[in-house]
This record gives structure tokens, sequence and C-alpha cells, in this order.
């Protein structure tokens, strides 16, 4: 089961991917609204991103409700155990 | 006016690219069109959208967006629009596009259907309508006027410009940034050369009213007029370029059937010239939309003879096309520009590569060359392969007298 | 004094979910009939949502005569057929008008997709040399109006605007602007799109389609559902009507189009755009917002639009957007794409003319942001002499259009 640090350096890049900002800049506690001012399509496109890398499907309400670096970290560590188990 | 094209990317830079015959034709050296047999075109291969909009993330646009964007911002420097005057007032903006961006409808189905509906791109999603990159534009410009988006294939860009300038006529709006775009993609560049549109290679010639010629060759380009009421641009002092008089636009329901000798650009001339309380007499130069189709550059040379009456080799005409290729939704706003120019230099471009004019086609006064030429009025002609034609009437800039 | 260079609508004709044909379509729409069901035309099993609003035997050989039907898409066949619905409602018989002076203008969110479909599936399979060069012929949405105009033989301008979910009310607007400047003598105004493979991964990947129930305005609201449709109306102006004795429905008013410039899915938060939409429609349209009778919502469904178009009708109408009933009828007919605002208008323009306004249907409880008046569930009498009907779309397009009862 992949380490909590490649997962953030994987989220990392991925917001990297989609908004632009170097990956090495994004502090892991960043928010996507207030810190990175990202908008709702940007923030979805991360977590699809995210998704598609760590082939998992998060439900609606899961997708909607990360709004930080360290809770996109923690539903990717929650659904790799589940996939896992 | 604003324009991003392989020619150059400013008014001036294309039509001096123009006049000194240059070709934007270039092989295309892209990854992935290997099985296609055209292998030239008229793409931009040195598009850098950072360097015009270096402060924010490119990611949103994809290349159709970034090639509108980044015209609209050069249209919008070049007229004197400035942030604050845009927060002052809603400018329009009226684009016109014969696909949109088919490539990135291409890439979210396709990566959908390869990884699966729940990987699909939102960010893709959001730009796979056809007026994206027109809200894309206004989002990044904050346009805040009318948007629409108008898409008639490649006659799409001149029919914009004639929608738009009915806007400000109606009253609707004083100030609309209105033009065309198309970027080159694989997708499109591969449905055309399976339709037997393109020119091929080897003998094959995109020269518009050429002996030889067997078809187009695809180009790329995004151009925007920031058209603006009369009253309205003379009294915050803005740079009047020209006038667009009038506009005619038509449809040929049986352009699948050959001999009809171009009756629908006909019909879109003289509703110009009506809409334009202008007559044919006092047209200046023709800027043909002709771009080296077989039967569509025919219909056209017949066209222009049934209009002047037999006087048509009076009018001079060039062909752009010969040069930037067929842009498209771009196509009838590159010629629009570059009659701009020529009224603003007095310098026609000539038609390259038209060494051997057809015989069976009628005598016209066809620039072959560079030309200096005293333009005060001059008819922009757009024709489509579907039936669509549109003609647009442009004058120098009215006496402020 | 009869302004007799008024734009009316003389003839309505409508492919849609839940019926074709003005009377067909008018009478589900007052019993409230529902177009949902499970998507049918692909495989939505990896989906997670699988609710759609399709429409069920259609036949384009009962509307495609001149064209061979097999050439065109599905776009096209739906909108052939609305036109000639609408022709044949209208009493027109084009052989005696001049066709050149006889245009069209539709309006689409994604043309003819079925085309670009099957490139890509031809595309991933390796297998792209059986892309055919019908491609170009039958894919870019210019061909909609284009297939119109060849298989109705109209000669006047073929347009195509494709500001997807409100490009109806923009194409009945161009059109309404050719009429008044004389350019033209009649034309054929609406939209088409088809059931649509990519729109529906689009909005399933943005989770805005409903599980279960399409309910503009609920507290529940959970989503929207894509659909497919067509509608067409015939407009002219009223002085060629009147001597051509042609029955008239209502009269185009003024529009209002803007632009929120803020986002490409979600519309501005403070409904600003859409308020100025609906302002400019009134302002044009010479009407006090104290005289708007009924309002066709967007009303998609989705619990975002569905609270920040009550926000926008609010700031238009003040306290008066209390009194003004506003329903919904995707709540029936699914989100139609860019046939949406035209069938919208052709509704309008019935309930003024039959004096009873569509329910929204599914409405079971009150949202409180929501809390307007919104014709739950059953259809209602109602005078109506000027409806509005608002339309919003992708690209933060905003649009408003005025019907007004025939002036006598």
């Amino acid at each position: 089961m992949m380490d909590t640090q490649s997962i953030k350096t994987t989220i990392k890049q991925s917001i990297s991917r989609v908004t632009g900002i170097p990956a090495e800049t994004i502090s892991d506690s960043a928010s996507y609204e207030g810190d990175l001012g990202l908008d709702s399509l940007s923030i979805l496109e991360i977590a699809v991103d995210v998704e598609n890398h760590f082939k998992f499907q998060a439900s609606d309400e899961e997708l909607t409700s990360i709004r930080t670096v360290e809770e996109t970290v923690d539903l990717v560590r929650r659904r790799l155990c589940a996939e896992v188990a | 006016m604003g324009v991003i094209s392989s020619l150059g990317d400013s008014p001036a830079l294309l039509h001096s690219a123009l006049c000194q015959g240059r070709t934007a034709l270039h092989p295309v050296e892209e990854p992935g069109f290997d099985d296609l047999n055209c292998r030239q075109a008229g793409h931009i291969s040195a598009f850098h959208p950072e360097a015009y909009l270096p402060e924010k993330n490119l990611r949103p646009l994809d290349r159709t967006g970034q090639l509108v964007v980044c015209a609209a911002k050069l249209a919008l420097a070049n007229s004197g629009w400035t942030a604050d005057k845009l927060a002052a007032r809603d400018v329009g903006l009226v684009l016109g596009t014969m696909f949109g961006s088919v490539h990135t409808i291409s890439k979210f189905d396709r990566h959908a259907l390869v990884q699966g509906p729940s990987y699909a791109s939102p960010m893709d999603f959001a730009n796979t309508v056809i007026n994206a990159a027109a809200g894309q534009t206004a989002i990044w410009h904050k346009l805040r006027g009318i948007n629409s988006t108008i898409a008639c294939g490649s006659t799409s860009g001149l029919v914009a410009l004639g929608y738009a300038t009915d806007l400000i006529r109606y009253g609707h709006q004083t100030a609309v940034l209105a033009g065309g775009a198309d970027e080159f993609c694989f997708e499109s560049f591969c449905g055309f050369e399976r339709a037997g549109l393109l020119y091929g290679n080897g003998e094959g010639r995109p020269v518009p009213f050429h002996h030889r010629r067997t078809g187009f060759a695809l180009g790329e380009a995004a151009g925007l007029l920031m058209l603006e009421d009369w009253e309205a641009a003379v009294s915050r002092g803005a740079n009047i370029l020209a006038e667009i008089r009038g506009y005619g636009s038509t449809y040929n329901p049986a352009s699948d059937q050959a001999g009809n000798e171009g009756d629908a650009i006909v019909r879109a001339v003289q509703a110009a010239t009506e809409d334009a309380v202008l007559s044919l007499v006092e047209i200046d130069c023709i800027s043909a939309s002709a771009n080296g189709s077989v039967n569509l550059d025919r219909d056209e040379a017949f066209a222009v003879k049934t209009l002047w009456n037999g006087y048509s080799s009076l009018v001079p005409i060039t062909a752009i096309k010969s040069m930037v290729g067929e842009t498209l939704g771009a196509s009838g706003v590159l010629q629009a520009i570059d009659l701009i120019e020529t009224m603003r230099t007095g310098q026609l471009p000539g038609i390259a590569g038209l060494d051997q004019f057809e015989p069976t086609l009628p005598s016209l006064d066809i620039c072959r060359h560079e030309r200096s030429v005293r333009v005060r009025s001059g008819l922009v002609n757009s024709i489509g392969f579907d039936g669509h034609a549109c003609a647009l009437l442009i004058s120098e800039p009215p006496d402020l007298n | 004094m009869t302004n007799t260079t008024a734009v009316v609508v003389t003839g309505i004709g409508l492919v849609t979910p839940i019926g074709t044909g003005r009377q067909q379509f008018w009478d589900a729409l007052m019993a409230g009939h529902s177009g949902f069901g499970p998507v049918k035309s692909f495989d939505t099993s990896s989906f997670g949502v699988h609710l759609g609003a399709e429409i069920a035997d259609f036949n384009p050989c009962d509307y495609v005569f001149a064209l061979d039907p097999e050439t065109i898409g599905r776009s096209s066949q739906l909108a052939i057929a609305a036109a000639r619905l609408a022709l044949q409602d209208g009493s027109l018989e084009l052989d005696k008008t001049d066709r050149r002076r006889a245009g069209v203008c539709v309006g689409t969110t994604s043309g003819e997709p079925h085309f670009i479909e099957r490139f890509d599936d031809h595309y991933v399979s390796g297998e792209l040399e059986r892309v055919g060069k019908e491609f170009i012929t039958r894919y870019p949405c210019h061909v909609v109006p284009g297939h119109v105009a060849k298989e109705l033989g109209l000669a006047g301008e073929a347009m195509m605007i494709p500001t997807a979910c409100a490009a109806g009310n923009y194409a009945i607007a161009h059109a309404s602007d050719l009429l008044r400047a004389r350019k033209t003598d009649f034309m054929l105004a609406g939209g088409a799109d088809s059931f649509s493979r990519i729109t529906y991964t689009g909005f399933a990947r943005l989770g805005a389609i409903a599980p279960e129930v399409c309910q503009p305005f609920d507290r529940n609201r959970k989503g929207m559902v894509p659909g497919e449709g067509a509608a067409m109306l015939l407009l002219e102006l009223k002085e060629r009507a009147i001597a051509r004795g042609a029955r008239i429905y209502c009269e185009i008013g003024g529009y209002g189009l803007s632009c929120d410039a803020h986002h490409m899915t979600a519309a501005h938060p403070q409904g600003e755009g859409a308020t100025r939409a609906m302002n400019m429609a009134l302002i044009k349209s010479g009407v006090s917002p104290s005289h708007v009778d009924y309002i066709s919502a967007h009303g998609t469904g989705t619990p975002t639009n569905d609270r920040l178009e009550t926000i926008a009708v609010k700031k238009t109408f003040g306290q008066l957007a209390y009194e003004i009933p506003i329903s919904s009828i995707k709540s029936m007919l699914g989100h139609t794409m860019g046939a949406a605002s035209a069938i919208e208008a052709a509704a309008c323009a019935l309930a003024i003319t039959e004096g009873r306004i569509p329910p929204t249907m599914n409405w079971v409880s009150q949202d409180p942001e929501c809390d307007l008046d919104y014709v739950p569930n059953v259809s209602r009498a109602c005078e109506v002499r000027v409806a509005m009907n608002n339309a919003y779309a992708f690209g933060g397009n905003n649009s408003s259009l005025i019907l007004t009862a025939n002036s006598a």
C-alpha cells in the first residue's frame, strides 16, 4: 500500500497539471478555494484526475466534500485501504 | 483588430506577408498525422499563448480557446479598450466557428471510452460546447455584453461580422468584438482529406482559379474586429479604421448539384449592396473566397461576371487563401482584416502561385502580384462547400465632418 | 393601434419526448406527462445514472422526402420534422412564396454528435480507415439548418447559432431581427438536439444528472435529465400574416442577451447576468415587470441552477416575483439542450392562446430558497398576455425572450 508521502506527491502533481501551480509550492494544508484560488470546475478536475490515477471511484458526496489537499490525501488513503480489503 | 495567424500576429504583419506572396503552407510534422496523405497545411507551428497571456493558468483553455483569447487581447489593446473601460461598459462578443473544437470533443469522448465515463474530464467537457471559446474569452476579458456563436461552415466568420453589425445597428449593443476562429487538428484534417476536399500532394495545387487546382490547403487562425457604433466610437476618441457598410447571407439548397454558377454568392452580394446602399461600381476591389476548390472557385468567377455584367475585368480581385490557406471560421475575418490594411497601405496582395489561370473561366482582373490600388470600398466574399454564402462590404472610415 | 410590423408566430412544430406536433405536445404538457425512462440509445451500465428523455418511435421517413433520411443525422431529421410540422400548422405553402426570402435559424448544443461518436469509436479501435467522406458533410453543426434548407428548398439565410442550452432563444431572436429589418419574409426558427453519449457523459461527470426524478425547484432536487428534441416556430411580420389569413398565436416581443463572464459551467452566484438579460428583454419589449403573467423557467432541476434562477427572478421583479407563476417544463421533457428554449417558447405561445400554463411536475416539498409560485403539479387556467422565456447556457450565456398576446 502506497505511503502517505507518495500519495501527497501524486496529488500535488495532479493539482499542478490542472492549475499550473508548481507542485513543490503547494503546502500540505492548502485549501483549494481559499489558498489556491480554484473554482469548482478546477477542483472537480483535480479530483477526477486523482481518481483516475489511483483507479477508484469516489461518490458525488465525497467529491464535493474535499476542500483541501489533506482531505484529498485522506480520501485516497481510505479508498486504497477499502480496495485492498 | 486582433489576429493570430501563421503569417503573423498583427494585421500589419499579416498584410505585409501576403503582399510579399509568402505562403503559410509547411509540412505537418506533428505526431499522429502519419496515416494521412496530405502532408502540408497552414497551421500555426509556433503558437505560444503564454507569450500573450503570461499572468494566468492556461489549462482551462483548449487550443481554440487560446487562439481566441489571444486574438481578443490583441484586438482590445489595439482598439484602446482597457480593463477599466471594459468594467464600465458591457462589450459583446460574436464568434464564428465551423467546429468549435472538434479535437476537444473527440479527446473528451475517447478518454471516456478508454478509461470509463467516471474518469471523463470535467474541464474538457466545459470546452465541448461549440460556444466554449466565446464563453472562455468573455471570462478572460470580462466581456459581459451579448455573447453569441455563429456556425455556418467556412462562412461563419464573415456572417459573425454581419450579425454583430446588425446588433449595433438595431441598438442592442454599442460595442462588439466580432470575428472567427478554427484550430488546426487531426480530426478536421482527417475529415477533409477523407471527403476529397484537400488538394492532396504531388501534382495537386491549392491555388485559387488555377488551371490545375485540386482542392484547398487547411489553415488555422483567429481574427477579431472591434465593431462600434459610430457616435460612441467618436465620442470615446477611438481610432476608426473602417466602416462595415452592409452584408448579405444566403444559402444554395441545390449545392450538391453542379451548374448553379454561384447563384448564392450573387444573391449575397446583391443583398449586401442593398444593405449597404452602395452600388457595384463603387467597389474598388474584391477579396475572393476562392481557395483552390475545383467547383467553388469556378462558381465564384462566374458569379463575379454575372454581377458585374461583363465589367468584371475592371475590378481587381485577390484571393488570400492562396497563401494563408482555408482557415474556415476565421477565413472571412482574415480577408476583412487584410482588406482594411489594403485601404490603409494602398497595396493589394496578389494570388500566390497563380501561374496559369483556368482558361474556361471568365476573364477577370486577377492580381497575380502585389498591386497599388486605391480602395475606398471593397467586397469580401465567403462561400462554403455546403451551400452557405456571405458577402460583406467595407469602406474607408467616414469623414469626421 | 395595430403594429403590423410586429413579428408573429403563425406555426408551431415540435418533436419531443412527450409528443410530436402541437396538439399532442400541448395535451401531454397539460396532463403532466413524463418523458423520462432508462436510456436506450447507448449502454449506461458503467455510469452511475441511467435516466434520460429520449424520443421513442420517431420515423424520419414520415418527414424527410427530398433528402435521403439515411444520409443525414438525427438532429437534422428532428429539425426537418419540426420545420414541416410548423409549415403545416401555419398553412404555409412554400411553392407560393419566394424561397429566396425564406430562411431557417437553428440553435443547438451538440449538432450531430453521433458522427463524432462513430469517428471516435473507429479512432479508439485503431480503425480510422473506416472514417468515410461523409464525416465532413454530415457532422459539423451547420449541416442541421443546411439540411432543413435543402429539404425545403429555402434559399435565404441558413443559420446555426450553437449557444448550447440557450440557443433556441438566440435563434428566435435573430430571426425576429431579420424579419423586422425586412431582409426576409418567412423564418423557421428554433432548436434541435439528439441524444448524445458525449453530453450524457459530461453531465454525469459533473454530478448533474438526477438519479430518479427531475424535480425543478423542489427541496430535494438532485439534478437534470438529458433529453432530445426539436421545435420550430414559423415567424413572419404581422402584415403578411394578416394578408394571407394566417392564424396568429402571439407576437415576439423584445429579447435580452448577456454574458456572466464568470464561469464556464456555473451561473453567476448573484444571478447578475440573468437579471440583466431579463431587464433588457423587458425594456426592449416596452413591457413593465408588472405586466408579465407567466415565466417559463430554465429550471433544469439542479440544486444550483434553480436557486440562482430564483435569486435572479427576485432581483428583476422584486416583490412582484411572488405574484408571477413560473414553471419548468423540463420537469416533463427533461433538458432537450439546444431545443429546450425553442420548445419552451412554443409552450409560451400556446399558453398565451390557450389561457393555461404548464405545471412544474414532481414538486413535493418547498425549498426555503425557492419560494415562488412554481405551478406545482397541476396545469392552471391563467390569462397570459405577456410571457417571459428564460434560458441559460455554458459559457455564461443568458437569454430572455418576451412573447405577447396578439394585439388587436
